[in-house]
């Protein structure tokens, strides 16, 4: 699964970046057609539910979905990250 | 199915500000409608009048959007002359406690069947920011320039003594446990009283420095205080901070209920 | 077989009410209209229906408005006080086009006034009261057969419309006792509900009316007080939105007032035409009997609004309309926009009918 970022829907507000428990998000760096500086995903693969969504058949985490006051994040059915890539942080 | 598939696509974005809290709640609020597995044709979502009672707006289902304050009266309507009719109200502090206070105290004490959802952003964001009945003392608001100087209600604690059979209180920031409040309010019959405090970047927090979304999130955070622990301060003499939000599950009870299923 | 009946005009209301249908009254006490609440109290149960006392009016309309979009014939009743709250909700059941019944037992007037005697003070603020433009039917009745009637007539008026319908009615027939004909059935039209779901719950049809779609069918549809367009979704804020909702709004009562139009003609070649609706249409009849003058004519409004502008149609001959009413002159002034002879207004205030001498006396001074 992958975590997408609506730029349609997206205000700017910033709050998934403060509520992410894996810190996968950070806040953007320019403002796009609309004026918004949508947030940019720092490492996504760290997000659980990318991760383990399939595997659980059930939302896993989701506090960034619930929180978006703007229903700007969703996640896609894609192959998952190449595993190597999955860095657990201590 | 997941809460996003309850939005009218072709409505999104939300009027909101940016920030607000408001887009938060209704996601608690139709996740847990759609965990209790409520059908669309089942559910009407009814509001009144401010920036909460849009909610109903989105919402791809049978919707209400009433008068200002008048929601729990029109909901009373509509559940006991259809009690098979799932009832959930969006509304507001100044909505629900200022001018349809009335209407709330009867609602809760007639114990209707319908869970109630207030946003309560302490403050009148449609209009543009003017003191309400839940404005703390001293915040600043475009009508309580030098501080308010009124007292608040407590809604969940109103609701309480006026007879409702559920009140919990949580905020934007407790997404989880809201909707898991929200879940147990719609499966409790009777009145059920969910109290949501929200940020109001726009109207509340650009005035009493907390600029940001996430400065209000950040205060939520740190003065949100389990009602278990409040108890306890409380029972030990202890000093509990004016400004914590005490949060957590308030009442559960089995009260005669008005307008349940025929 | 219907059966000969003497019965308060409050409780043949109610009992026009029942027999059209109605399965939901939200009320709240005020004299005179409480009879009727009582009534429905008592027999609103026994048919599966519910009879609610509400907080207040403004929770008493908006309860009936709520229980009018499930689907079931709703009503209220009160008097001027209660009427002026429920104006706000009664400018949103316009803009909604909700269904649904409000009888006015009007009495004496302004602010609490004289609770237990009539007066038709408020037959502006039904028309007129809430804001913004719309339009409303209103009718008046002069008997308690009549109040029976009506009641049940504007359930169907309310269905087809889609708007709310007054049975402005004052103390005097909602107290009187009078003989009356109960009549087995009375005519129910169904409502025109739409079967299937549509994307633009509020497009009009032909008449301008859009297809009723209540709560719970699977409508799925967004019900809101805003400026909203064809789909039910809020459009505030664009003027061409705003105008075409509108006018709709008010056209599709307005534009069939000829159809809908319901008055009696008496003696269409008179000089001197009384014209009355409620209860001085008694002491019309009266002064009528007691002149014997061919030269005096009668027309009886039973719907007030919207108001039959074609009054010289039908009185050729006219060269005076007297207009005796239970105010300062309300429906006179509606008359003086319609025709070009005078008008002369008969005020009675204080809650007693006029007097037959009165009224042949203002025949006379008419001449």
């Amino acid at each position: 699964m992958k975590l997408v970022i609506d730029p349609r829907r997206c205000k700017g507000c910033n709050l998934c970046v403060k509520v992410c428990p894996y810190r996968i998000f950070r806040p953007g760096r320019r403002p796009n057609e609309r004026g918004v500086v949508v947030p940019e995903l720092d490492r996504p693969e760290r997000c659980a539910n990318c991760r383990l969504r399939r595997l659980y058949g059930r939302t896993i985490c989701g506090v960034c979905q619930l929180t978006c006051p703007d229903q700007a994040i969703r996640w896609e059915e894609e192959e998952a990250y190449e595993p190597r890539k999955v860095a657990v942080e201590y | 199915m997941n809460f996003m598939d309850w939005y009218r696509a072709d409505r999104l974005p939300t009027i909101f500000c940016v920030g607000c809290g408001n887009g938060t709640v209704i996601n608690c609020a139709l996740t847990a409608v759609s965990e209790v597995g409520w059908k669309r044709e089942e559910v009407v979502f009814v509001s009144g009048i401010g920036c909460s009672s849009r909610a109903p707006g989105y919402i791809d289902a049978d919707s209400l959007h009433t008068t200002h304050g008048r929601a729990l009266a029109f909901a009373t309507g509509i559940k006991l002359a259809n009690p098979d009719l799932q009832l959930v109200v969006f509304t507001g502090d100044g909505d629900l406690a200022a001018i349809g206070g009335n209407h709330f105290i009867h609602a809760c004490r007639r114990n209707v069947d319908m869970t109630v959802i207030c946003m309560n952003n302490q403050i009148y964001g449609m209009t543009g920011g003017q003191g309400s009945p839940t404005t703390p003392r001293g915040a600043l608001s475009t009508t309580t320039p030098y501080g308010a100087e009124e007292g608040t209600f407590d809604l969940t604690a109103l609701s309480i003594a006026a007879g409702a059979n559920f009140a919990a209180r949580w905020t934007s920031y407790h997404v989880k446990e809201l909707t898991n409040a929200i879940r147990a309010g719609l499966e409790t019959p009777g009145f059920s009283f969910i109290e949501a405090a929200v940020q109001c970047p726009t109207g509340y927090g650009r005035r009493n420095r907390l600029r940001e979304p996430e400065d209000m999130i950040e205060f939520f955070r740190t003065h949100s205080m389990l009602r278990q622990k409040y108890d306890r301060l409380l029972a030990e003499g202890k000093l509990v901070p004016p400004d914590t939000i005490v949060v957590g599950e308030f009442v559960r009870r089995d009260r005669p209920v008005l307008g349940g299923k025929k | 077989m219907s059966k000969i009946s003497f019965i308060q005009g409050n409780i043949a209301c109610a009992e026009g009410a029942l027999a059209a249908g109605c399965r939901f009254f939200g009320g709240y006490p005020i004299t005179p209209s409480t009879e009727i609440a009582e009534h429905m109290a008592m027999k609103l149960p026994k048919v599966k229906g519910t009879f609610i006392q509400m907080e207040d009016e403004i929770g008493s309309i908006a309860a009936v408005i709520g229980a009018a979009w499930t689907g079931v014939r709703a009503m209220t009743a009160t008097s001027g006080p209660g009427l002026s709250l429920m104006m706000e909700n009664i400018g949103y059941a316009v803009m909604t086009e909700t269904p649904l019944v409000i009888v006015d037992i009007q009495r004496g007037g302004p602010s609490t006034g004289q609770p237990t005697m009539a007066s038709q003070g408020d037959m502006f603020q039904c028309r007129f009261g809430s804001h913004g433009d719309y339009s409303i039917i209103a009718l008046s009745p002069a008997t308690v057969q009549e109040m029976y009637e009506m009641t049940a007539e504007a359930f169907n008026l309310a269905d087809r419309f889609r708007v709310p319908v007054f049975l402005m009615a004052d103390e005097i027939i909602g107290h009187m006792r009078e003989k009356m004909t109960l009549p087995d059935t009375v005519p129910v039209m169904p409502v025109r509900e739409r079967t299937e779901r549509s994307t633009l719950p509020f497009k009009a049809e032909k008449d301008g009316v859009p297809g009723f779609t209540p709560f719970g069918k699977g409508h799925h549809v967004h019900v809101t007080g805003l400026t909203h367009d064809e789909r039910g979704y809020p459009s505030t804020t664009n003027p061409d939105v705003h105008e075409r909702l509108v006018t709709r709004l008010v056209a599709k009562v307005e534009s069939t007032r000829r159809e809908i139009a319901s008055y009696d003609v008496t003696n269409p070649e008179a000089e001197t035409v009384f014209v009355s609706y409620g209860a001085p249409t008694r002491a019309v009849w009266q002064a009528l009997h007691d002149l014997k003058d061919d030269t005096v004519g009668h027309f009886r409004l039973k719907m007030v609004w919207p108001f039959p502008d074609w009054v010289e149609e039908l009185f050729p001959q006219a060269q005076a309309y007297i207009v005796p009413e239970m105010n300062l002159g309300l429906i006179s002034r509606e008359l003086e926009r319609h025709v070009t002879i005078p008008v002369i207004s008969v005020p009675r205030l204080g809650g007693a009918l006029h007097e037959p001498e009165e009224l042949i006396r203002a025949v006379e001074g008419a001449k």
